[in-house]
C-alpha cells in the first residue's frame, strides 16, 4: 500500500468508527429515553405557593394552609387520598374506626388508635382532642363557629374559662365522647377540619413559628413567615390504610405572591410545582414548558361580589338585583382568568348534588339601570368597592367599579387592602364595608359550609365574620336550621337546599360570578399527578419521571 | 508731588472705563449673574426644556383623552374592537374557553392590542392593558398625578423645612436642639419604609383629625406623607447655612438696629439662603417623584384604578413577558423626568455658586 493510499485507508476507518460510535450513542440515548418513562421517588419536592396565613391547625384557614396542613396534622376522621368522588368519603384518621352515633344524632363516640405519638415522641391522648377544641376558642381561630354546637362550647367561648362538658375524654381507654346541643348532618365533616386536630395539652394559643408537634406523615421543620416553610418526615407516624406514608422525603415550600415569578421558577427548574394563577396572557406559552393541570372542581369554589345588606345603597334589594343583571359574567372569566373559569349565578359550585343551575339575572345593562331607577336610591352617594391586593381581585374590583358607573352611580372609589388584612377588615362590622370582592373555597363538601357559614344570620359576628353581606333573613335562617339536622344528603334534602339557594339569590346579597378552574403547573420531570377532590394535588403521591 | 494711587476716586474710574469702552458700568444683582451663567449652560437649559415638555404634555392629559384617544384613564373596553390600518382588531382578544363538544378547555393566551403608533386614529397609541384601558391616556394622567404629588410635596416640604431651619438656626439653644432632634428622629428611619408605614396606616380610613378630613385614596395622603419624611433633606443643610450666617456682621447690625426676630429671619437670613433653597427645591422634586413611584409601586401611594407612573409599572409587570412596554414606558417617563430635573438642578447650583465665574473662566 502506498503512503497516500495508507492515509486514505486510515481516514476511512476512522470515519467509519466515528459513524458507528454515533449510532451506538443514539441507540443508547433512545434506549435511555425508553427507560425514563418509569417513575422514581421525588426526594425533595420544591413547591411554590401563594401566601399562607398560619401553620397552626387551630388558626389556618386559607386553602393553601389547609392543603399543607392536611399532611401534617391528622384529625380524628379525615378524607381518603384518592381521586374522584371517593375522595369525599370520610374515613378514620387518628380514630380506630368511624364513631358510633346515638339514635338522636347528638352523641358521637370515638376510640383512638393504639400507640399514637406526636412528632416529638410524646403520646397522643384523648384529652388532647378536647384541648384542641378549647384552644380553638382560646386563640379566637376562625373555625370557632363550627364547634359552638357542642354542649358547653358556647358558654366556654364567652368566658374562655372552665371546661367544655360536652366533650368527655378517657385517656386510659383512649375514648372521646362528644355531645351536641342538636343533631348536625355535617358534624363528621366538621371534625375532619384541621381546627379539630389534636395538639399536646398546654400548647399556647398563639404560636407563629410552626413548631406545634404533628400527628401526620410530616412535620414542620422550619418556617420563615411570608417566605418559606419546610416539611420533613414525621418519624413517629405510622401509615394506615387511609393515610399513607408519603412519597417525598422533604417538601420545601416557597411563598411567592407574584404569579409570574412563581411560574418562572418552575420553568427555570428551581421548583417542581406551583398552583399560582398563571397570567392569562402567557398561559398557552407556559403550558408548552411544563405540565399544566386544570382541575375545575378541586377545590370547589365560588368567586362572588358581596353587597352589605345593612349599608346603603345595598339595603335595597332592587340595587342588589341590578348589580347581578349588570355583570357580564362571561366577559369576566376572560379578563380575570383568561377564560379559565365558569360563569355562575349560584352560591354552590356545580359539584354539589344539591346544585341546580340558576339563571335569574341574564346580563342586561338596560335592565340594571331600570331597576336602579326604580329603587330610588341616591346615585351620587359614595360607594367604596373593597378588594384584596392580588391581581384577580383588583381586576374584578376595577371592572365592577366600571359597571357601577355604567349603571348610573357617579361616585365609586376603590379601596384595595393588603392580602393579610383584607378579610379581617371587611369581616369587622365597624368597617361598614359596602361591597367588594370575595371568594369561598369549600372547607368540606356540604351545603352547610356555604349557607350556614356565609349567609346565615345567627352566625354573624362583630369580628372575623364570613358573612360579608351581613345577610340575615329570618325565614331563610329557619329553613337552614330545619335542613341542618338531616344526617344524610338524600335527594329530598338536596332539593330543600336548592330551594334555599334560589330564595337567597332572589334576595341577591351576592353577585356570584365564577367557579374558577384551578391551574396547577408542574415541571416536565414530575409525574404521578393525582387530584384529591377536596385538597387538590396530592403531594403524598407525587413522583418524578 | 503727585497724588498717591490709593486716593484715586471711584467715580473717576467709572468715567475712565466708560471712555475706554463707551458702555456705562452698571451694577448687576447676583441673580442676574446667575442667570447669565445658567443661560450659557446649554445642557441644563435643554434638560429644563425636557422637563417643561413633560409637564405640559401631562397637563394636557384631559385634552388628549377627550379629543385624541376618546377614552378616559379608567374606561374599560374589553369587549370592543379598534380599527388599525383599516383592519378591525379586538382590544383584548384571545383567552381560553370551555369547548362543550369535547368537554375540555381550549388553552389560548389572552392578547391585548399593542402600540398602534397613530395607525388607529389616535386610539391606543401605546396599546392597551388587560382591562382594555388606553395606556397612553393612563401614562399622561399618571404623569399628572405623579407630578402633582412630586411638586406639591416638594413645596410643602420646602416651606416646612425652611421655617424649621430658620427657627433653629436663628434662635439656637433649646429651639435648635428640639428641632434638630426632630430632624434626627425622621432621618433615623429608612425614608421609603417610613413612607410606606405611614401611607399604609392612612390607606384604610384616611385622616380625620384636628379638623382635617382626608379620604382614603386622596392624593393628599402620599403628598403629605412624602413631604413629612423628606423634611430633614432640606432642613439640615439650610439650618447649617443659617447657623453660619447668624455670626455675620450684617446680622449684628440688624439686631443692633432693633429689628424683630421674624423680620431678621425672613428679610435678612432668608434671601441669603434662597439660592440654596432653590437648588434643593429643584432636586427634591425629582426625589419626591421617585419616592411617589416607589410608594405607588408597592401599593401605598396612588390607589388603583387611578394611574401613577409607579402603579403603572406595578400593574405592567404582570404582563412583562408578553407586553413589556406596559412596564417600560412609565419607567422611561420617570427616568426622563428625574434625569432632566437632576441635570437642571446641577446646572442651577453651578449658576448660583458665586465661585462659578472663576471656575468657568479657568
Amino acid at each position: 500500500m502506498t503512503g497516500k493510499r495508507r492515509w486514505t485507508w486510515l481516514l476511512g476507518v476512522l470515519a467509519m468508527a466515528a459513524g458507528f460510535s454515533m449510532m451506538i450513542a443514539a441507540y443508547g440515548a433512545a434506549g435511555t429515553k425508553t427507560k425514563t418513562t418509569s417513575t422514581k421517588p421525588v426526594g425533595t419536592l420544591r413547591a411554590v405557593l401563594d401566601t399562607i396565613d398560619y401553620l397552626d391547625p387551630q388558626q389556618a384557614y386559607t386553602a393553601q394552609s389547609f392543603w399543607a396542613m392536611w399532611d401534617v396534622y391528622t384529625t380524628l376522621v379525615t378524607y381518603r387520598h384518592v381521586d374522584g368522588p371517593n375522595g369525599f368519603k370520610i374515613v378514620p384518621g387518628l380514630a380506630a374506626s368511624l364513631p358510633t352515633v346515638s339514635a338522636n344524632g347528638r352523641v358521637y363516640k370515638f376510640k383512638l388508635r393504639k400507640g399514637l405519638r406526636y412528632s416529638n415522641g410524646k403520646p397522643v391522648k384523648a384529652s388532647d382532642f378536647k384541648y384542641a377544641i378549647k384552644r380553638e376558642f382560646l386563640s379566637t381561630g376562625q373555625g370557632v363557629g363550627f364547634y359552638t354546637g357542642i354542649v358547653g362550647a358556647k358558654k366556654f367561648s364567652k368566658s374562655l374559662k372552665g371546661d367544655i362538658p360536652g366533650i368527655k375524654a378517657n385517656n386510659p381507654k383512649r375514648t372521646i365522647t362528644i355531645r351536641l346541643v342538636s343533631p348536625r348532618g355535617d358534624f363528621l365533616t366538621i371534625l375532619a377540619l384541621g381546627f379539630a386536630a389534636p395538639v399536646p395539652t398546654g400548647t399556647p394559643p398563639a404560636i407563629q413559628n410552626g413548631n406545634i408537634p404533628s400527628t401526620g406523615p410530616y412535620r414542620i421543620s422550619n418556617y420563615d413567615p411570608n417566605r418559606s416553610f419546610t416539611m420533613v418526615r414525621n418519624k413517629y407516624f405510622k401509615p394506615t390504610k387511609f393515610v399513607p406514608r408519603g412519597g417525598p422525603n422533604r417538601v420545601e415550600v416557597s411563598l411567592i405572591g407574584d404569579a409570574n415569578s412563581a411560574v418562572q421558577k418552575v420553568i427555570d427548574g428551581q421548583a417542581d410545582y406551583t398552583n399560582a394563577a398563571i397570567p392569562p396572557d402567557r398561559i398557552a406559552s407556559v403550558k408548552s414548558k411544563g405540565t399544566l393541570f386544570l382541575h375545575p372542581t378541586a377545590p370547589a369554589n365560588t368567586y362572588y361580589i358581596w353587597m352589605n345588606t345593612t349599608v346603603a345603597p345595598f339595603t335595597n334589594v332592587k340595587v342588589r338585583q341590578a348589580v347581578n343583571y349588570a355583570l357580564d359574567r362571561k366577559e369576566m372569566q376572560r379578563i380575570v382568568w383568561g377564560g379559565l373559569g365558569r360563569a355562575t349565578q349560584n352560591v354552590l359550585p356545580s359539584t354539589y348534588p344539591s346544585y341546580r343551575k340558576l339563571n335569574l339575572y341574564p346580563h342586561s345593562m338596560s335592565k340594571a339601570r331600570q331597576l336602579l331607577n326604580q329603587s330610588g336610591v341616591n346615585k351620587s352617594q359614595k360607594i367604596t368597592v373593597w378588594a384584596r391586593a392580588v391581581s384577580d381581585s383588583e381586576a374584578v374590583a376595577t371592572y365592577y367599579q366600571g359597571v357601577l358607573k355604567s349603571m348610573g352611580f357617579t361616585n365609586v372609589v376603590l379601596n384595595i387592602l393588603p392580602r393579610t388584612t383584607y378579610y379581617t377588615t371587611i369581616g369587622n362590622v365597624n368597617t361598614k364595608a359596602q361591597t367588594g370582592w370575595a371568594r369561598w373555597l369549600e372547607d368540606y363538601p356540604h351545603p352547610l359550609d356555604w349557607f350556614e357559614v356565609l349567609l346565615y344570620g345567627p352566625r354573624i359576628t362583630a369580628q372575623d365574620g364570613n358573612n360579608y353581606a351581613y345577610f340575615d333573613n329570618k325565614k331563610i335562617n329557619k329553613e337552614i336550621e330545619a335542613v341542618r339536622k338531616a344526617p344524610v344528603l338524600t335527594p329530598a334534602v338536596n332539593a330543600k337546599w336548592a330551594k334555599i339557594e334560589k330564595q337567597i339569590m332572589q334576595q341577591a346579597p351576592w353577585a356570584p360570578w365564577s367557579n374558577r378552574v384551578w391551574p396547577e403547573f408542574f415541571s416536565k420531570k414530575m409525574s404521578c399527578i393525582h387530584v384529591q377532590p377536596l385538597f387538590g394535588v396530592d403531594w403524598l403521591r407525587l413522583c418524578k419521571k | 508731588m503727585a497724588e498717591p494711587a490709593t486716593e484715586f476716586p471711584l467715580d473717576s474710574a467709572a468715567v475712565l472705563a466708560a471712555e475706554e469702552h463707551e458702555v456705562p458700568i452698571a451694577g448687576r444683582s447676583p441673580w442676574y449673574l446667575a442667570w447669565r451663567r445658567l443661560r450659557r449652560n446649554y445642557v441644563a437649559l435643554f434638560s429644563l426644556g425636557v422637563f417643561l415638555l413633560i409637564v405640559i404634555a401631562c397637563a394636557l392629559a384631559p385634552v388628549y383623552a377627550d379629543y385624541v384617544a376618546h377614552s378616559g384613564p379608567n374606561d374599560q373596553h374589553t369587549g370592543e374592537q379598534v380599527r388599525v390600518n383599516g383592519h378591525l382588531r379586538p382590544i383584548v382578544g384571545g383567552g381560553s374557553y370551555f369547548d362543550e363538544k369535547t368537554g375540555k378547555f381550549v388553552i389560548r393566551d389572552l392578547v391585548v392590542v399593542g402600540p398602534t403608533w397613530w395607525h388607529a386614529g389616535g386610539r391606543y397609541v401605546l396599546g392597551s392593558d388587560i382591562l382594555g384601558r388606553d395606556v397612553a391616556v393612563r401614562l399622561l394622567y399618571g404623569g399628572l398625578n405623579s407630578l402633582k404629588i412630586g411638586i406639591g410635596s416638594a413645596l410643602i416640604c420646602t416651606v416646612l423645612a425652611v421655617t424649621l431651619a430658620l427657627l433653629a438656626g436663628y434662635y439656637g439653644g433649646w429651639a435648635d436642639w428640639i428641632i434638630t432632634r426632630f430632624f434626627d428622629l425622621i432621618w433615623a428611619f429608612p425614608v421609603l419604609l417610613l413612607a410606606i408605614a405611614l401611607a399604609s396606616a392612612l390607606a384604610v380610613n384616611g385622616f380625620h383629625h384636628f379638623g382635617i378630613n382626608i379620604e382614603p385614596g386622596s392624593l393628599w395622603i402620599p403628598t403629605l406623607v412624602i413631604s413629612y419624611v423628606l423634611i430633614p433633606y432640606i432642613g439640615r443643610p439650610v439650618r447649617g447655612q443659617v447657623l453660619s450666617l447668624r455670626e455675620k456682621e450684617f446680622m449684628e447690625a440688624a439686631i443692633g438696629q432693633g429689628a424683630r426676630p421674624l423680620r431678621i429671619m425672613f428679610s435678612d437670613l432668608l434671601p441669603n439662603v434662597a439660592s440654596t433653597i432653590l437648588v434643593f427645591f429643584t432636586l427634591i422634586i425629582a426625589t419626591n417623584i421617585l419616592t411617589e413611584a416607589g410608594l405607588s409601586f408597592l401599593g401605598a401611594g396612588v390607589r388603583p384604578p387611578n394611574p401613577s407612573w409607579g402603579n403603572l409599572i406595578s400593574s405592567g409587570q404582570d404582563q412583562i413577558h408578553t407586553a413589556p412596554w406596559l412596564a417600560f414606558i412609565p419607567g422611561i417617563a420617570i427616568v426622563l423626568t428625574v434625569l432632566s430635573l437632576n441635570i437642571f438642578g446641577d446646572g442651577l447650583r453651578d449658576a448660583l455658586d458665586p465661585r462659578a465665574k472663576v471656575r468657568m473662566e479657568h
